[in-house]
């Protein structure tokens, strides 16, 4: 098929390639407005006070200090699920809170001001452990929230959304069961996905109630949605978005960012721009939810799963933006992952007082990946099972069911992923390496090297809707209008692509709207992995709306019926008879043709990735060396091998496999201050040390759209954390119980060192 | 940042002269690798006053060899010694050690005197003003060490200096002990092991109107092996978690003398006189460099966080004396 087409797959240029490389794209900083104005944000010392006081006279006497706001002069705007936080509050619920904020006319004149800025706090106890969280008389983090669980449910997902795992008869299951094994994993760490450029935004008011934000996001049209109902629909909001640095999902989370802004803009009638430094962006942005999962497993020699049972606890720190969400997708992706009639899986979600987690990669399944897979691993272990097979056997075949987000049942009907699977364990070589549970694949001295597998798969390729709009030119040219960023994974080329391909023009020939609220259709945006099935369905809907109209307008001119048409390079023929043509122009020079396309929500596909990873552990220094990395995947069709490879090899960044390894945000959990908010302290890969990765990418159709494609970049870093444990467990024949996997945990397991951590200390 | 007066320095006396003036409110700048950093974050307890530029100080960034050693100026950037052939030849070690430090951006601007003089890294010590911050520590003339009753997996196996556990994180500060070096500053010439004497809020032993000039290396004796080991998390940016800097002299297969340097274990490098007793006069092998390293950490007491520590130094001072039987 992929032969067929003119662009799709094939390896074309990214459309903003150019300028990225010679310096010409704008991201947010290089926006500068007439008379604007610099945030900045004071941050609490505390994590739990009440603010008694804000004496801001001294700073309100610096030269060039335009506005200094507390909690007092904030509207009710409020955020989160549900909206119950506000981006300026009397209280302070962690180390970095919003405290008071200041817009003067430069950087340095604005951090003058916040070291002058004199406040008076009654301080709380606080509390930064789940555990501790829900014990009778904690510290209580809202009024809304006793006990500090946070109310469950997503509105937007509807009266069913997913809450929790429950269906069939556990107890039915464990009795049928051939070996029942039980065990606590938890994915604690709380990483940062840390995208390259810091959030930030320009906000600019005109009174009496409009707003207009420049952002930087992958999500404009979301943004714009989210903040007018924050506002309680009392702002006219229009976002502009740009080139956006990375997201990774994190940027979605700004509206407090975008209150701050929005409402030192209002203060002082100028536009203020307000842009995290790389110290707020990694302790007063976004995490990782924490999560940890305690679960009982029956399962058959076979591979059968015949029961799991447990609760997954998921701390969300000082507010939930959408991890109800996270836990829904979550609970619909374990069921993706296993084959299993009886389920009783709780949810809880805790509020602690640590900065908010929010929306990253892996959307919840990872988190829930991470504990889940080990306590599968355990029984798979006990039933003398290679963890292969075990997938092989149990991850979603067609005709198979789960419930999706909404709590409503659907049928899956895409392909089976055995096959990528098996494809990837050869490429792998896991057949020779795999020796059993809990044994190594290589000894070497004080080294020995082991294997591991992980496997995610996600149902939202088909989430949530999208519209677009295809305006044809008489010159041949076209403009697609859909509220998109490029964010790095070069989609918005692709959706040009998709939209070239249908029209046959050259790529160069189509242009991207503005990514501006106020110009586009409603648009979701390119969250999770939905932009090729979800968003290519509205681009492809669109261009072939735009070319049926083109068609119907030419066809009487040259004699026959639309269906009879063709179209190459802005050139229109009768398909049996080429010598018969017209170019679009003979559309008429004073008009352009528009095509409309939606995408519904489809919940019957879902995307795969099986990341294969081989360690090596230095079992007298404890240190773990990522050898080698195999993902394997089935992607219907690509549409652009560079970018698809690219999403693929980022399945060790934005808190990915090496959050299994040494990536972790470490929170004092005496003061709640965040100890590595820095990029030294804060473990991130270096280029200086990349291992191999190979990625095995089959193309069997689906039945998705015109292209028979399915996205699967979100999930790429989903797989690799429990397969990194899995590794490393097997490579010290003991089994690891916590992320990531630094030596001093090495070194534990090993008895090596005897200083016992208690729980939720770290 | 916040402002200060700005001085360029001609010379080390007119640096000299400006650090008196200033009283202990001036800051010298090298590289400024470290510097701006603590007054990008407000990390200082005093912000300071005056910032004196050295870098305009000619003809202190020299490498020269003769037959009694190495003279290093203390300008010299890490860059230039990692892949100074005099260097590389007969003192790999200190090479490898440059080597190790930061990235290749850091060691184009870095230069050895900063290097030695560079503050800890301690990240209570070091928490930025912009969340909260700063901590007032005891390094900082608060009354606790905030690392003792916290997170301390990157702190002190071998106690405290002056109340605070932070560890000297200088690579190469390790390496010219191992080297039997010297340290030439503006007022005296200091063994490099006296250089660094942990203060209550210094890690060197400097005056507050001293610098360093010169760092000066005897030539290593006939078979003396040299190695630096220097265990992190990731291979490139990182600070020692634990490093070992090891100088053995053999005469036909017997340690006729031997220095074994620890690095970031401690406020100070540590010296492991007892491991360099034990394989002294002995063959190297398996059985005396297991015994030697285990001498090394005998006193080492860790931390509530970083019992790991003692078993990685252990690891490392064994294979940094099996070296010498590994590596020709």
């Amino acid at each position: 098929m992929a032969d067929s087409y003119r662009f799709i797959g094939k390896a074309t240029p990214r459309k903003d390639a150019g300028d990225i490389v010679t310096g010409k794209s704008r991201f947010l900083n290089d926006i500068k407005l007439p008379g604007m104005l610099y945030g900045k944000v004071l941050r609490s010392p505390h994590p739990h006070a009440f603010i008694k006081k804000v004496d801001k006279r001294a700073a309100l006497k610096l030269p060039g200090v335009k506005a200094i706001l507390d909690w007092g002069d904030m509207p009710d705007w409020r955020g989160g699920t549900p909206r119950c936080t506000r981006a300026l509050d009397r209280k302070v619920r962690f180390v970095g809170d919003a405290v008071a904020l200041v817009a003067a006319t430069s950087e340095e004149a604005a951090n003058a001001a916040l070291h002058l800025i004199e406040v008076e706090y009654e301080l709380l106890p606080a509390v930064f452990a789940m555990e501790e969280a829900l014990k009778p008389g904690a510290p209580q983090l809202y009024d809304e929230f006793p006990g500090n669980v946070v109310i469950p449910g997503v509105p937007f997902f509807g009266p069913k959304s997913l809450q929790e795992v429950v269906m069939g008869d556990v107890e039915k299951g464990f009795r049928e069961a051939d070996v029942i094994t039980e065990g606590t994993f938890g994915y604690e760490n709380i990483p940062n996905p840390l995208p390259p450029e810091p959030p930030g935004a320009i906000a600019l008011w005109k009174e009496p109630n409009k707003l207009t934000l420049w952002i930087s996001s992958q999500t404009p049209y979301l943004d714009q949605i989210l903040l007018t109902h924050v506002m309680g629909k009392k702002v006219e909001v229009r976002t502009i978005g740009g080139p956006c640095g990375g997201s990774y999902g994190s940027k979605q989370m700004s509206w407090p960012l975008h209150c701050q802004a929005a409402l030192l803009s209002r203060a002082t009638g100028k536009p203020v721009k307000l842009a995290f430094g790389k110290e707020e962006h990694l302790a007063a942005f976004v995490l990782r939810p924490a999560s940890r999962m305690q679960a009982r497993v029956g399962m058959k020699r076979d591979g059968t799963v015949t029961a799991v049972s447990g609760a997954w606890l998921i701390d969300t720190g000082y507010y939930s933006m959408t991890t109800q969400a996270q836990v829904a997708v979550g609970c619909g992706e374990v069921q993706l992952a296993v084959r299993c009639p009886n389920w009783d899986l709780k949810t809880t979600i805790v509020c602690t007082n640590r900065n908010a987690s929010g929306i990253v990669r892996g959307f919840g399944g990872q988190e829930l990946k991470c504990s889940l897979i080990p306590l599968l691993s355990l029984a798979m272990e006990k039933a003398g099972l290679d963890p292969l097979e075990f997938f092989k056997k149990n991850f979603v075949k067609p005709g198979d069911g789960y419930f999706w987000r909404d709590g409503i049942w659907y049928t899956y009907r895409g392909v089976d992923y055995a096959e990528s699977f098996d494809k990837g364990a050869k490429k792998f070589g896991w057949k020779e390496k795999w020796q059993g549970w809990l044994k190594p694949s290589a000894v070497d001295g004080a080294k020995r090297r082991g294997v591991g597998l992980g496997v995610h798969g996600n149902a939202d390729i088909g989430e949530d809707a999208s519209e677009a709009h295809v305006r044809l030119h008489p010159d041949g040219t076209a403009m697609l209008f859909s509220c998109l960023t490029e964010h790095g994974t070069g989609q918005t080329s692709n959706f040009i692509k998709m939209a070239a391909e249908v029209l046959g023009i050259a790529m160069e020939r189509i242009s991207l709207s503005p990514a501006d609220s106020l110009v586009n259709p409603y648009e979701f945006g390119p969250v999770g992995s939905r932009g090729t099935y979800a968003i290519g369905s509205a681009v492809i809907a669109a261009a072939e709306d735009a070319r049926r109209q083109l068609f119907e307008l030419i066809a009487p001119k040259l004699g026959t019926a639309p269906e009879n048409l063709e179209t190459v390079d802005g050139i229109i023929y009768v398909k049996d008879n080429p010598g018969k043509k017209m170019p679009w122009k003979a559309m008429s020079i004073d008009r352009t043709i528009t095509g409309y396309g939606r995408f519904e929500p489809d919940y019957t596909l879902t995307n795969c990735l099986m990341s294969f990873i081989e360690v090596e552990v230095d079992t007298e220094t404890g240190k773990v060396t990522l050898l080698r990395i195999v993902n394997t995947t089935d992607v219907g069709q690509i549409i652009d091998p560079q970018g698809l490879e690219g999403q693929l090899n980022g399945c060790l960044g934005s808190a990915g496999i090496d959050t299994a390894i040494f990536e972790e945000t470490i929170l004092d959990r005496k003061s709640g201050q965040m100890l590595n908010a820095n990029m030294i302290d804060y473990k991130w890969r270096t280029f200086a040390e990349l291992p191999v990765i190979d990625n095995v990418i089959l193309e069997t159709p689906f039945p998705s759209h015109r292209f028979q494609a399915i996205g699967v970049g979100e999930v790429a870093t989903a797989p690799g954390p429990s397969a990194v444990l899995m590794a490393v467990s097997n490579a010290v024949g003991v089994w690891l119980h916590d992320y990531p996997l630094t030596p001093d945990k090495i070194l534990r397991a090993l008895g090596k060192t005897g200083v016992v951590r208690k729980r939720g200390v770290r | 940042m916040k402002p200060f007066a700005h001085f360029n320095a001609r010379s080390v006396k007119e640096a000299v002269g400006l650090l008196t003036e200033y009283k202990g409110k001036a800051k010298l700048n090298a590289g400024g690798t470290d510097l701006l950093g603590l007054l990008k974050n407000s990390i200082l307890p005093d912000y300071p006053k005056a910032i004196i530029n050295i870098k305009t100080i000619t003809g202190l960034d020299y490498i020269k060899e003769d037959t009694t050693g190495l003279k290093i100026g203390a300008l010299s950037k890490l860059a230039d010694i990692a892949r100074s052939p005099a260097v590389k030849g007969k003192y790999p070690l200190l090479s490898e050690a440059a080597h190790s430090v930061a990235t290749p951006l850091i060691r184009n601007v870095a230069t050895i005197g900063g290097n030695l003089v560079q503050d800890v890294r301690c990240w209570y010590y070091r928490y930025p003003h912009q969340i909260g911050g700063p901590v007032i520590c005891r390094r900082k003339g608060g009354k606790t060490c905030n690392a003792l009753a916290g997170d301390n997996r990157y702190h002190s196996i071998f106690g405290a200096a002056h109340g605070c556990v932070a560890v000297n994180p200088s690579d190469i500060g390790m390496a010219l002990i191992a080297l039997d070096a010297s340290i030439k500053t503006s007022q005296r010439t200091i063994d490099a092991q006296g250089f660094f004497t942990a203060g209550a809020t210094a890690s060197t032993i400097l005056d507050a109107n001293e610098l360093v000039t010169e760092i000066q290396i005897p030539q290593p004796p006939q078979g003396a092996r040299q190695h630096y080991l220097k265990f992190t998390l990731r291979e490139p940016v990182d600070f020692a978690i634990v490093s070992v800097a090891s100088f053995i002299t053999l005469k036909e297969g017997i340690c006729a003398d031997a220095r074994i340097i620890l690095g970031a274990v401690a406020p100070a490098p540590v010296r492991a006189g007892k491991a360099e007793e034990i394989i002294k006069g002995r063959p190297i092998d398996e059985a005396s460099a297991d015994e030697a390293a285990k001498s090394a950490l005998r006193n080492a007491k860790p931390l509530s966080r970083n019992a790991y520590k003692v078993e990685i130094a252990k690891a490392l001072v064994k294979r940094a004396i099996l070296m010498e039987i590994s590596c020709p």
